[in-house]
């Protein structure tokens, strides 16, 4: 049986007035398992919120395909969101939705069974600690609170695989520690986690595997103690840094 | 359509919506309270004024040689009035005007405040005399315009102050007074030499409707009902629409609702829905407003408006009112998809918002009735329907096409703001698209309809504002050779095009050429035939066909030139631009059918003239497919030619009137076969 995330060839050009014709990923493969954090390890403009942005079939792929749970992202778009939760800096909340809405609105569009939606969302409310706002707009919630509503509402239909693009950009110490613990927690209850970020120290707290993206290309991917022994560095952030260095000497 | 997601997407719009306090305050319930408030202290104010000067006290003075006749005249008109029915004329009467005598200098008195006016008289001789030396009174523009005096006549000049309201007030109701007295002064100088005492006295003159005042006020109603409701729809729907789409792109809500599982076809119908809502809410608020308005009497209406709206009346209008709303609001879900911002939607309102009334003023125009081509035009349709059932003449075939029009355009609008959705380059506003970078035969196939667009424009300006291009021969040559091959030439150089390729210049089968030769005639006659069925159900007003064939048989010109100008050129012209350029432009974005039916549709509206365009669609419906069946340009432009050729001189060659049933029939039968020819010896292009 395939990986839940599957990805082969994928590439996606774009079209830039100044710049002109960029490739942004350039044939990446990679594939997730159950129960795995997968990092996507990259600079600003390595390509890594464009492939997210595919895999939640928000951008259409020039080559190559992906699939999720089996659905191709081209061919069946719906499948793949069905049992897909998307997270990032850009994918905002509804201000004027209760938390409690928020979450109950995100578990019906998804179609997440109509009679356990209520035991679902007092779940998350319970589990994420939002009782005693649960029914205050999102506008007048903090941002640590924010935070917690988002992550709620990410995984309200309970899906196989989450998308978190870069989820702690922004956010203070304490708020960034809750975000990766919510992460751990959701590897541990088995979910596919594909996780991107610049931050080494949270890469190597977080992720089973990581890819070292760099100019649309996945220079390198493995387990930390594979990356380690394959470069004969120690801390992540020097790995990164000898990747990338070969690569542009490459070029 | 997922209907459970777009019902729980609906839902979720209106909650958003009406939880825009500010929203919904600025929107709807601010216009509510300061409209009646704003008409209610309007007329409080009118008639507050009417009162202070109705009971003001205008003191004046009269100079010269005919004060006494004036002071006589002026005093019997007064007592005449006294009695009369009209209350306007009665109110006349009993206006204080107070005379001042011995005022020695009245200038002086009306610019201190001292009188409102004064009436200065001149005998004949002294106005004959200040005529001379151009001496005549002192006017200014603003003045009621001067009479024509007749030598000898004596002059009577009332002089007041413009700049100051009473004075004004009292000018004109001195002006009214004196004419009236002037006509009394008349009859009695007219009966005393017993001619009869007025225009009343020498004949009678009256007029009779035989509407009723219903049917009067239902025209009246019928003509801009469609117009207001447009104008609501569009204004009420935008407060809505443009937070719908472009609020949320740029709260950034909008992708988090892109990845959930609900499709971008559902996403679209839900919000187009809730637009809808919207507009006829906050239309049905305004329309009940005015009601309200009406009875408080903030809005005064004529005492014969009478307004019958049985229920069956009211339901037809309603089943047409509700895809009207639906079409506005697809368009402004459009506009909202289109625009990368809230700020940047509000800037494209403004000129759709005008374009979208254009059509609503069709039931203005005198003429137009909804059986013709008016009924395949959205929102125009709506408006002359609405205009003949309100007036009691219903035309429920027609109706009927109508909404399914109004129902596929809003359909059609729909879908197209669901593909907006999915366009990058709209949702990630950095990314341009592929086509507008790379430019060439990719950027063409997106542009070539903004091409056609702007050739009609062209084509209708020219006709309708350049007197030198309005002859036959003129409007041909420009519309043939600049407007269609000089627009040709410039895209295919602009867009790298292969002129072979793009204008399908491939030679066909020999079989396809005996097969359109014989369509020719029998196609022509065929669509004789068709036209006499539809004339049975539909019936071509008169006046269509006698415009048809004068547009298109222009008096004196000889046959030679005429076939040059109307059946070669055109061919050739047409062929190249629509079968060759457009198809080209189309063909690989949309199936074979609507290729066909688009085209054709193009083409008919192309032929500006309203009594030509279904013909010209029909015919221009049969070029595409034969040019989609053998990927050549070229056995379109034979039946064109010939179709054209037999439509300006076929009457001199055979009898039209004589042709029967048995000979439609023959023609029907060998056009279809010459189809079926060409069918069967097909070199398609390909195509989507």
């Amino acid at each position: 049986m395939s990986a839940p995330v599957v990805v082969q060839n994928l590439s996606k050009i774009f079209f830039d007035e100044g710049r002109g014709q960029i490739r942004a990923v350039d044939a990446i493969n990679f594939e997730c398992g159950e129960a795995e954090v997968f990092g996507l390890l990259g600079a600003n403009g390595a390509g890594k919120t464009t492939t997210l942005r595919m895999l939640s079939t928000i951008l259409v792929p020039s080559s190559g395909t992906a699939t999720l749970m089996g659905h191709d992202v081209v061919k069946n778009p719906e499948g793949v969101r069905k049992n897909l939760g998307f997270y990032s800096a850009t994918t905002a909340l509804y201000p004027r939705l209760t938390a409690r809405e928020t979450i109950d609105f995100f578990a019906r569009i998804n179609q997440y069974p109509a009679e356990r939606v209520k035991e679902r969302v007092d779940y998350l409310i319970e589990r994420f600690g939002l009782g005693k706002y649960a029914d205050a707009r999102v506008e007048k919630l903090s941002s640590g609170m924010k935070q917690k509503v988002s992550i709620a509402r990410t995984i309200a239909h309970n899906p196989s695989i989450l998308i978190f693009d870069e989820p702690t950009v922004g956010l203070d110490v304490l708020n960034a520690l809750d975000v990766q613990e919510s992460i751990s927690e959701l590897r541990n209850e088995g979910k596919t986690i594909i996780f991107s970020t610049h931050i080494m120290s949270e890469a190597e707290r977080l992720c089973d595997r990581i890819a070292i993206i760099h100019g649309g290309h996945i220079l390198a991917s493995g387990t930390l103690a594979g990356l380690r022994e394959s470069t004969d560095q120690h801390y992540l952030e020097d790995i990164f840094v000898q990747y990338v260095k070969a690569a542009q000497v490459a070029v | 359509m997922n209907w459970s997601v777009i019902r729980l997407l609906y839902a979720h719009e209106l909650t958003m919506l009406l939880r825009a306090r500010r929203t919904v305050i600025m929107a709807v319930i601010l216009p509510a309270v300061m409209m009646p408030l704003m008409l209610y202290a309007e007329k409080y104010s009118n008639d507050r004024r009417e009162r202070t000067l109705q009971a003001a006290t205008y003191p004046y003075t009269i100079t010269g040689p005919l004060t006494g006749q004036i002071q006589k005249a002026i005093s019997d008109a007064r007592v005449s009035l006294a009695t009369e029915q009209d209350d306007d004329l009665r109110q006349l009467s009993q206006v204080n005007f107070v005379e001042m005598h011995s005022v020695a200098n009245p200038r002086q008195s009306l610019d201190d405040n001292r009188i409102q006016f004064y009436i200065e008289t001149f005998s004949g001789d002294e106005a004959d005399k200040l005529a001379s030396r151009s001496q005549a009174p002192q006017r200014n523009s603003a003045a009621s315009p001067a009479e024509r005096r007749l030598k000898g006549v004596p002059l009577v000049n009332v002089v007041y102050r413009e700049d100051r309201d009473s004075s004004d007030n009292a000018h004109n109701r001195i002006m009214s007074l004196l004419r009236i007295a002037r006509r009394q002064e008349s009859r009695l100088l007219l009966t005393g030499h017993g001619f009869p005492a007025g225009a009343k006295d020498v004949f009678a003159v009256q007029s009779s409707s035989i509407a009723t005042s219903g049917q009067v006020t239902g025209s009246i109603v019928g003509r801009f009902i469609t117009l207001f409701l447009v104008m609501m729809m569009f204004t009420g729907g935008a407060v809505a629409a443009m937070d719908i789409i472009a609020g949320e792109k740029e709260r950034g809500t909008l992708e988090t609702l892109l990845t959930t599982a609900a499709g971008r076809a559902d996403i679209a119908a839900a919000k187009q829905l809730a637009i809808t809502s919207v507009a006829l809410v906050i239309t049905l608020i305004q329309g009940l407003n005015f009601v309200l308005y009406i009875k408080l009497k903030l809005i005064p209406l004529p005492n014969d408006f009478d307004l019958q709206l049985p229920t069956g009346m009211a339901l037809t209008l309603l089943v047409l009112f509700i895809p009207l709303a639906a079409t506005i609001a697809s368009v402004l879900l459009m506009i909202s998809a289109y625009a990368k911002s809230y700020k940047e939607s509000q800037m494209y309102f403004f000129p759709i918002y005008l374009v979208g009334m254009i059509p609503a003023l069709a039931s203005v125009m005198p003429g137009i009735s909804l059986r013709s081509a008016i009924a395949f035009v959205p929102v125009a349709n709506v408006s002359v329907a609405a205009r003949e059932i309100l007036m009691g003449r219903p035309d429920p075939l027609m109706i009927a096409v109508t909404f399914g029009v109004m129902v596929f355009a809003a359909g059609y609008l729909v879908r197209s703001a669901a593909r907006l959705l999915a366009r990058e380059d709209i949702i990630s506003p950095a990314h341009t698209e592929p086509a507008e970078f790379l430019g060439g035969p990719a950027l063409f196939q997106r542009r070539v309809l903004r091409w056609f667009a702007l050739m009609w424009v062209v084509t209708f300006a020219v006709a309708t504002n350049v007197p030198a291009l309005q002859s036959l021969r003129g409007q041909l040559l420009f519309n043939e050779l600049v407007v269609m091959i000089g627009a040709c030439l410039l895209m295919m150089l602009m867009y790298r095009l292969d002129p072979r390729e793009v204008l399908s210049l491939k030679p066909v089968k020999p079989a396809v050429w005996v097969a359109v030769f014989f369509a020719i005639p029998a196609g022509y006659i065929t669509a004789l035939g068709v036209f006499k069925v539809v004339n049975v159900f539909i019936p071509a007003p008169q006046q269509l066909l006698e415009r048809f064939s004068e547009d298109l048989i222009p008096k004196g010109m000889p046959s030679w030139e005429l076939v040059l100008y109307t059946a070669v050129l055109p061919a050739i012209c047409e062929e190249l631009a629509f079968r060759g350029i457009l198809l080209s432009g189309l063909r690989r974005k949309l199936r074979p059918a609507s290729l066909i039916v688009g085209i054709g549709l193009i083409f008919g509206i192309f032929h500006v003239t309203l009594y030509r365009i279904a013909p010209t669609a029909v015919l221009g419906m049969v070029l595409t497919a034969i040019a989609l069946m053998t990927g050549s340009v070229f056995p379109g432009m034979l039946l064109h030619a010939g179709n054209n050729a037999i439509g300006v001189l076929g009457g001199s060659w055979f009898a039209i009137e004589a042709l029967r049933w048995p000979q439609f029939a023959a023609a029907t039968a060998i056009f279809s076969l010459s189809l079926w020819i060409i069918y069967r010896n097909r070199t398609p292009m390909p195509t989507r």
